[in-house]
């Protein structure tokens, strides 16, 4: 088919080549370069800078305690993969020396303590994490609408104890991680109409990855729909007979953290889809509680009639009735 | 009892492991207890108690234990919870630290959809629904026993990971999905508007989900590339219902069809989500630059398959052998494409300044069949020789976003951007192309230890090239003259949400106060303001505002309080008119205008306390939610309708819509009481009560007098509970 949207394919698709071999080319020939935008480790120290983490220990035992039941604790201290991880505490504080010379009281010797009073930058306490933390889950955190706030790793992670089951978070569960900040998606989850959120059997994580990803909303797949058919891959397709709105976005209808509307809908029906129906062959009424208005109004309203909305793959599906 | 997340947390401060077992340490926790109820919903009124978990009145189990090495290289995690329940899970983590993990998790989800669900249907045959023949008096439904409508979930999780080197993460995962059970469908026989009848359709549905990743990080550069398959398998070809109007012509309504049984079909067939296959590989990429500047990309193809066969155009033998009913293919070839690509890049060339610039193109290409289809049958009940065609959806979305954040020392910092969006679509959508732009204000506070500020202003406004009301039928109804399309198509003052012009404001604030360190308040707040400029009819405004407060506060190490309050309200409005036809005369009438504001109002209360009473030996909790939704449609004629009939004028004159409310509270509070070294016990007590008003489901009937339908007539029944929880648990290390 010709049109604007292949002309803009085309486009698109030149600037990505374009983009693509630029990236490619400044990987190739910047890849050594010591300017950097993040340091990757805690400013250098000579080794007599460092006290070791015995020494730590003498007055933090019980945050020691429970550091060494963390999953990062117990490689640090027993298993560690590198010299930087022999560090253990001076690994991520810095040098400890200093702080211990200086009578070890609070916020001395240089130490960076991820507490509150901490003045080390953001982006320097981020890096400090990033160091080891760069690939995978946190590979698109750089420019994510989190970091770009200042959100740093410690105001959702609790790197010192296991105060959630999983990931160390710094509440006891994601829910009440990510609603310190999101607390009207927090507040969603107990409508009558909802994902399994509550009895654990989904996370804000089901959906998104807090560290960034290629979408600006977070969501872990390409695009909202993609997300969406991990679990409902039936809604997928290619059908014979699609449902435009529903192609571009689950989301045109639905209100995935929480709603009460049946099946997390945003408006209650038919009004949701007489917001883009009004038509003749079906007359677009103001149904209300009356016997005439009955079968467009109770039960599944609509969807009693039109079953196969998202989508019909029947030779004569095209109204989504078959 | 424990929860999954509650046991593990238990077990997160192990003393060293002292049991020994073949060189490995072991340290891990039974628990075991049993659910007693005070009061207890009937089934029929569980669908909201139950809606996603088993609360039988039995025993249950919870365990997790751990074996490791001493020297903590390698470990194996086993655990499970709600055991013998329907929403049980269990997992199964080893590995060798720092080298490779090996996961395996397999939860049970329940979704209790309705508990009161009546219907005459059986089943003889898997996906087929039949009913008594001769068929019985529509008021005969009324009887029937209550069934519930269930789906079940089962998912098991795979997952290794391998780092052979630290700058290397190797990750294979596999999902598997089993869905059984059942949901509510129905199926109409009549013509347009004319008599359907809800069933329970059975869920037999597997999805394969298998993914590979790996993500290298070098010295100033990263490399990640992975590869994802989606399988979906439906195990129902089609669903086969019989038509509760057949030969029930007399008497005529209330008790029987009249004359929706003229002509009935004896039965009639949908068709199920077909099998469906997709490939997704991407690559993605990350390079350190000069200017201390970040470039990252990342371009990602996929392909979604599906060639299922159709189905015949009816089941219903009269109408099958007529020559425009022969397909003209046997199935779709079904191909769509996806190419995201996103370029970022975030540069820091002055100490206080970082700029951020974006690109984002996301190409949905439909290249599945179009085909023509010379005629079809509506609800397997009356042929139609008209040629359709079906159409291809594809669109290009691009994104682009530049800012710049200057930071004002440490405690305050602005961000000042703007950005664009632009739809390409398809030529059978309204609107081919479409642009919205956007400008971006950010301000971050922190003056103080104490007080942190985020405040958020981002403007928009959506710009289209052309409405084209047609487009669709013009193009899905083969050789229909577009001067007539009018006569069956959509009101060409419509303006669709999804794609019109609109403005939209969006302005979102929170604080956080922390006077002493114990103490942490938290207001919030957000508006948001979509305006449809443009629009006569359809979506005109929506208007969303949400307030919260969120205190917690540790006055010491063993006692805690956290209380929270949200209100969230909406309210859309729209525009619409009746408009009705008689042969082809199409009766547009102004003064049949109606529009309709729908408004919700929803609060949301939660609090909680933790304390230590004894320590080490005596632990309360409390734990307490409290939700009230009200939805209102309000629904009116700007004038009274005065045009055309009598009888259109009541068709078009707005109806009072009922508000639909509900409410739900949660109360918990357990006790927990170690009264041995390695023994704790546990006594929780909960109460449940569920409120809700709809007259859409209120006492609704499968047979309402007057209407020939037939509902499953579920509703979501208030209910309250009340249970008692004992709990024992026995803890080794």
């Amino acid at each position: 088919m010709a049109g604007p949207a292949v002309r803009m394919r085309d486009v698109g698709s030149a600037l990505g080549a374009i983009l693509l071999a630029f990236l490619f080319l400044g990987l190739a020939s910047c890849g050594q370069s010591s300017r950097v935008a993040r340091p990757a480790q805690p400013i250098p120290a000579p080794a007599e800078a460092y006290a070791g983490s015995e020494a730590c220990q003498q007055c933090h035992k019980e945050e020691f305690r429970k550091f060494g039941a963390t999953k990062m604790g117990r490689r640090f201290l027993h298993q560690p993969q590198d010299q930087r991880e022999a560090l253990a505490c001076e690994n991520c504080h810095g040098p400890a020396a200093a702080h211990i010379d200086s009578g070890g009281k609070k916020n001395t010797g240089g130490l960076i303590s991820f507490m509150k009073g901490d003045r080390t930058p953001t982006e320097q306490r981020t890096a400090i994490c990033l160091g080891c933390h760069e690939k995978n889950a946190r590979f698109f955190w750089e420019g994510s609408s989190h970091e770009a706030r200042d959100v740093t790793c410690t105001n959702c992670h609790h790197v010192h104890e296991n105060l959630s089951p999983r990931h160390q978070l710094a509440k006891r569960d994601e829910i009440q991680t990510c609603g310190q900040c999101h607390a009207e998606k927090r507040a969603q989850q107990w409508r009558i109409s909802r994902h399994p959120l509550l009895e654990g059997k989904m996370s804000c994580s089901s959906c998104h990855n807090p560290h960034g990803t290629v979408t600006p909303q977070l969501l872990k797949e390409n695009s909202v729909n993609e997300t969406c058919y991990t679990c409902h891959a039936e809604k997928r397709g290619p059908f014979l007979w699609e449902h435009a709105p529903v192609t571009e976005s689950c989301t045109n209808c639905h209100q995935p953290h929480g709603s009460n509307h049946e099946a997390m809908l945003k408006v209650t029906k038919p009004r949701l889809c007489q917001q883009c129906h009004i038509e003749t062959r079906h007359p677009t009424r103001p149904y209300g509680n009356d016997l005439a208005s009955k079968k467009f109004v109770l039960g599944r309203a609509c969807n009693s009639c039109h079953v196969n909305i998202h989508g019909s793959n029947h030779p004569s599906g095209f109204a989504f009735t078959r | 009892m424990a929860s999954a997340a509650t046991l593990m947390l238990a077990l997160a401060y192990p003393a060293r492991a002292e049991t020994q077992l073949y060189g490995f340490n072991v340290e891990g926790e039974f628990d075991l207890g049993g659910r007693i109820y005070i009061e207890r919903p009937p089934p029929e009124e569980r669908s909201i108690f139950e809606q996603y978990r088993d609360l039988p009145e039995a025993p249950f189990g919870a365990f997790r234990f751990r074996l490791f090495r001493p020297d903590e290289s390698y470990s194996l995690d086993l655990g499970g919870y709600n055991i013998g329940q329907k929403d049980q899970a269990y997992f199964l983590s080893t590995g060798r630290l720092g080298l490779w993990n090996f996961d395996f998790e397999w939860d049970q989800i329940p979704h209790t959809l309705s508990t009161d669900a009546r219907s005459l249907y059986t089943e003889p045959s898997v996906g087929v629904f039949s009913l008594p023949s001769p068929r019985p008096p529509l008021s005969a439904y009324n009887l029937a026993p209550f069934q519930d409508v269930r789906t079940e979930w089962d998912v098991a999780r795979f997952s290794v990971t391998v780092t052979p080197t630290l700058d290397l993460d190797l990750k294979a995962d596999y999902t598997l999905t089993r869905k059984n059970g059942n949901r509510p469908l129905s199926m109409a026989f009549g013509s347009p508007g004319n008599n359907f009848a809800e069933f329970i359709q059975p869920i037999d549905q597997t999805i394969h989900d298998f993914r590979l990743r790996a993500s290298y990080a070098g010295e100033g550069w990263r490399l990640q590339g992975s590869y994802a398959l989606s399988i979906f398998r439906n195990g129902l070809d089609s669903l086969t219902a019989a038509n509760p109007c057949f030969g029930l012509q007399a008497p005529a309504p209330p008790a029987g069809c009249g004359a929706d049984a003229t002509g009935a079909p004896a039965s009639g067939r949908l068709s199920v989500a077909p099998n469906n296959i997709a490939h997704t590989i991407s690559l993605a990429g990350a390079v350190i630059l000069p200017l201390r500047t970040q470039l990252s990309a990342n371009v990602s193809y996929s392909l979604r398959m599906q060639d299922d066969n159709f189905l015949p155009h009816t089941n219903n033998a009269a109408l099958a052998s007529s020559p425009s009913l022969v397909l003209p293919r046997s199935s779709l070839d079904g191909i769509v494409q996806t190419v995201l690509f996103n370029l970022n890049a975030v540069s820091r060339p002055l100490a206080p300044l970082t700029l951020t610039a974006k690109y984002r193109l996301y190409d949905l290409i439909d290249d599945s069949k179009e085909l023509v289809f010379p005629g079809h049958v509506i609800n397997d009940r009356s042929l139609v020789n008209e040629p359709r065609v079906n159409g291809q959806w594809g669109y290009l979305k691009q994104n682009a976003e530049l800012d710049g954040r200057w930071r004002f020392g440490e405690p305050v910092a602005l961000t000042a951007g703007g950005g664009w969006e632009r739809w390409d679509r398809d030529e059978h959508r309204e609107v081919p192309t479409s642009n919205e732009y956007f400008g971006k204000a950010a301000l971050d506070v922190t003056p103080v230890d104490w007080f942190l500020g985020r405040l958020t202003y981002i403007p928009s406004f959506r710009r289209i090239s052309e409405y084209n009301t047609e487009a669709h039928l013009q193009h899905s109804v083969v050789e229909e003259d577009p001067s007539s399309l009018a006569g069956q198509g959509q009101s060409v003052l419509l303006r669709k949400f999804d794609e019109g012009d609109r403005d939209r404001q969006r302005v979102d604030l929170m604080l956080q106060f922390t006077p002493i360190e114990t103490l942490t308040i938290s207001p919030i707040g957000g508006y948001r303001y979509d305006d449809y400029i443009n629009s006569p009819l359809g979506l005109q405004k929506v208007e969303t505002w949400t307030a919260g407060l969120d205190i917690g506060w540790s006055p010491s190490e063993w006692l805690s309080f956290s209380i929270g309050y949200e209100y969230e309200f909406v309210e859309s409005r729209q525009q619409s008119r009746s408009r009705e036809q008689t042969g082809t005369t199409i009766f547009d009438f102004a003064d049949f205008t109606w529009t309709s504001k729908n408004v919700d109002r929803i609060q949301t209360v939660y609090a909680g306390i933790r304390a230590t009473l004894i320590p080490k030996v005596l632990d309360w909790t409390v734990d307490l939610a409290y939700s009230s939704a009200n939805g209102q449609v309000n629904t009116s004629n700007p004038t009274k309708p005065t045009s055309g009939t009598l009888a259109q004028q009541t068709s078009a004159t707005a109806k009072p819509f009922p508000s639909a409310d509900d409410s739900l509270i949660r109360l918990g509070t357990a006790i927990r009481y170690a009264f041995a070294k390695r023994w704790t016990a546990t006594l929780a007590y909960a109460f449940e009560k569920f409120e809700g008003t709809d007259f859409r489901t209120d006492g609704l009937n499968p047979f309402v007098p007057g209407v020939t339908s037939i509902w499953l007539g579920s509703d979501a029944r208030d209910y309250t509970a009340q249970y008692v929880t004992l709990g024992l648990s026995y803890r080794f290390d």
